[in-house]
């Protein structure tokens, strides 16, 4: 065995094996660039949720709690327009959705289905706000990502109102 | 049309199914409620300790390590304050033990005096009745405080709890949130969010109440100890330990700890100098503590009415002696948030 391998085999004794879920989280924006004993911590948080198809996930209007990142399977978000139920888009295997939730409780803007039968992990704002506070240097790192996905956002929005208004 | 009553059938039967279910859980906890108490005092110094494990862990300690650390430190510190504050305490202690028989009395003679009063004011009460209870009473109590068989029921409770306690803490210490995770899991996802954030605030509500609890007690009776000894007062320790251990109960602690004071200084020394000491230090820690300790200490936890407070405490002391009264308030405050919550998703959102 080469020394390599003995010095991998003792840090993944040491550390615990890596899982499922820590490499789901590597590709979310907002958890990007974490290190290893990070993205463990996260995933103590994380809550696997399987939804069977048509099952609503959220409703529309109801209070947020958090966002869910779509491990395997496929989600539609829908919104009601003049009485009718509009589809916004489908998210499937990696993508996320209701990460605004993480910052507050405004009700949901759109209602969330699987379209499919679906796994997916759910980290909801009290956790999240435990992690934070207990953790301040990892919540600094979180929360620097959570603000520049929502200014990138502001941004798009008003350059969208400022291509109709032009 | 028919689905949709269906609909309503089937969710007025989970409504009802789901309180059947809790009623169940709540009536099989009173009738266990005797082998409770150690669990109760475990979770009570789990919410007090867990928020420096997760300080610690936060630091880079290994969630174990912080844990074993903490409960040496704890097991320690308590070691310290017992060694300092025991000689002094056990003294007092032996002291009121040896005077105990010329205590009772006094107070037997005082309440003859009394009882013959009422039988030659009161025309209709049979004279030596009342007379002859008390002294029923007082053989009672004498005679129960020596029982060999209570005093090996106490040792055998204080055994059981010595062994349970100490795991309990360490498993909920180190485990506490996987455990929480392991149960939330089973919720179904149609009122996963509603419970989670739910879980959430009652846990916040208690392990804020009693850890805001137990550090004004702690504070009180620290004042109360070096208040009373400054002052002069006799048996100074054993009044103020005890101001300070029934200041955990709202309203009903201070005034039971006012009462225990004020009798044993007027059967042991019946000195006014002493008593007025007594009560003045006493004024003082409440004005301090309803000023500045009790604000500070409790500021996380929610506005309760004063009434209510006094009310619920009976009702948990009715139900589980001092350790119901201890978690009365932050029982009834994760029942009205839960009402809270479940009231908001069912008329404002309508989802349930």
């Amino acid at each position: 065995m080469s020394k390599k391998r003995i010095s991998n085999f003792i840090l993944q004794k040491i550390r615990g094996k890596e899982g499922d879920i820590p490499p789901v989280l590597r590709t979310i924006p907002i958890f990007e660039g974490l290190g290893f004993n990070d993205l463990k911590k996260i995933e103590l948080i994380v809550h696997k949720r399987t939804f069977m198809p048509n099952e609503i996930i959220f409703y529309e209007r109801q209070p947020g709690a958090g966002m869910y990142i779509i491990k395997k399977g496929l989600i539609k978000l829908t919104k009601t327009v003049n009485e009718e139920r509009v589809k916004i888009s489908e998210l499937k295997d990696g993508e996320f959705f209701g990460e605004m939730s993480l910052l507050d409780e405004y009700p949901r803007s759109a209602e969330a289905t699987a379209v499919e039968k679906t796994e997916a992990l759910g980290i909801f704002r009290p956790d999240l706000f435990d992690l934070i506070e207990s953790n301040p240097k990892l919540g600094y790192k979180i929360l620097l990502k959570l603000s520049k996905r929502l200014a990138s956002r502001l941004r798009e929005t008003t350059e969208m109102k400022l291509k109709e208004i032009g | 049309m028919e689905t949709t009553d269906f609909k309503k059938t089937w969710k007025t039967f989970e409504i009802i199914a789901l309180i059947f279910i809790l009623l169940s859980i709540l009536l099989i906890l009173y009738f266990v409620r005797e082998l409770l108490t150690p669990f109760i005092i475990a979770f009570v110094i789990v919410f007090f300790l867990n928020p420096i494990v997760d300080y610690m862990e936060g630091e880079g300690i290994n969630r174990t390590l912080a844990v074993v650390t903490l409960i040496i430190l704890s097991v320690f510190v308590l070691l310290i304050i017992w060694k300092l504050i025991w000689p002094t305490l056990q003294g007092e202690v032996n002291n009121f033990k040896d005077n105990a028989p010329v205590y009772i009395d006094r107070i037997q003679v005082g309440l003859n005096r009394t009882i013959d009063l009422l039988e030659k004011n009161i025309s209709f009460i049979p004279k030596g009745t009342l007379e002859k209870a008390l002294q029923q009473k007082i053989n009672g109590f004498t005679s129960g405080m020596g029982d060999v068989g209570s005093l090996i029921k106490i040792v055998k409770a204080l055994m059981t709890a010595l062994i349970i306690i100490p795991f309990v803490v360490f498993f909920l210490l180190k485990d506490g949130r996987k455990i929480k995770k392991m149960l939330i899991a089973y919720v179904p996802n149609k009122y996963f969010e509603t419970f989670l954030v739910l879980f959430h605030k009652i846990d916040q509500q208690i392990s804020n109440y009693i850890r805001g609890q137990l550090i004004d007690s702690f504070i009180v009776g620290l004042l109360a100890i070096i208040g009373l000894y400054l002052s002069g007062v006799k048996y100074s320790f054993l009044i103020g330990a005890v101001l300070g251990i029934v200041n955990i109960i709202p309203f009903i602690g201070p005034l039971a700890g006012l009462v225990f004071g004020t009798l044993l200084i007027l059967i042991d020394t019946g000195s006014t100098v002493h008593l007025i000491k007594f009560i003045g230090v006493f004024l003082c820690i409440r004005m301090l503590d309803d000023i500045i300790v009790s604000p500070l200490a409790l500021s996380r936890s929610v506005h309760v009415h004063t009434l209510m407070v006094i009310i619920v405490i009976m009702l948990g002391g009715f139900l589980h002696g001092i350790l119901g009264m201890l978690l009365a308030v932050p029982l009834y405050c994760s029942i009205k948030v839960t009402f809270q919550i479940l009231y908001k998703g069912f008329i404002e959102y309508g989802n349930w």
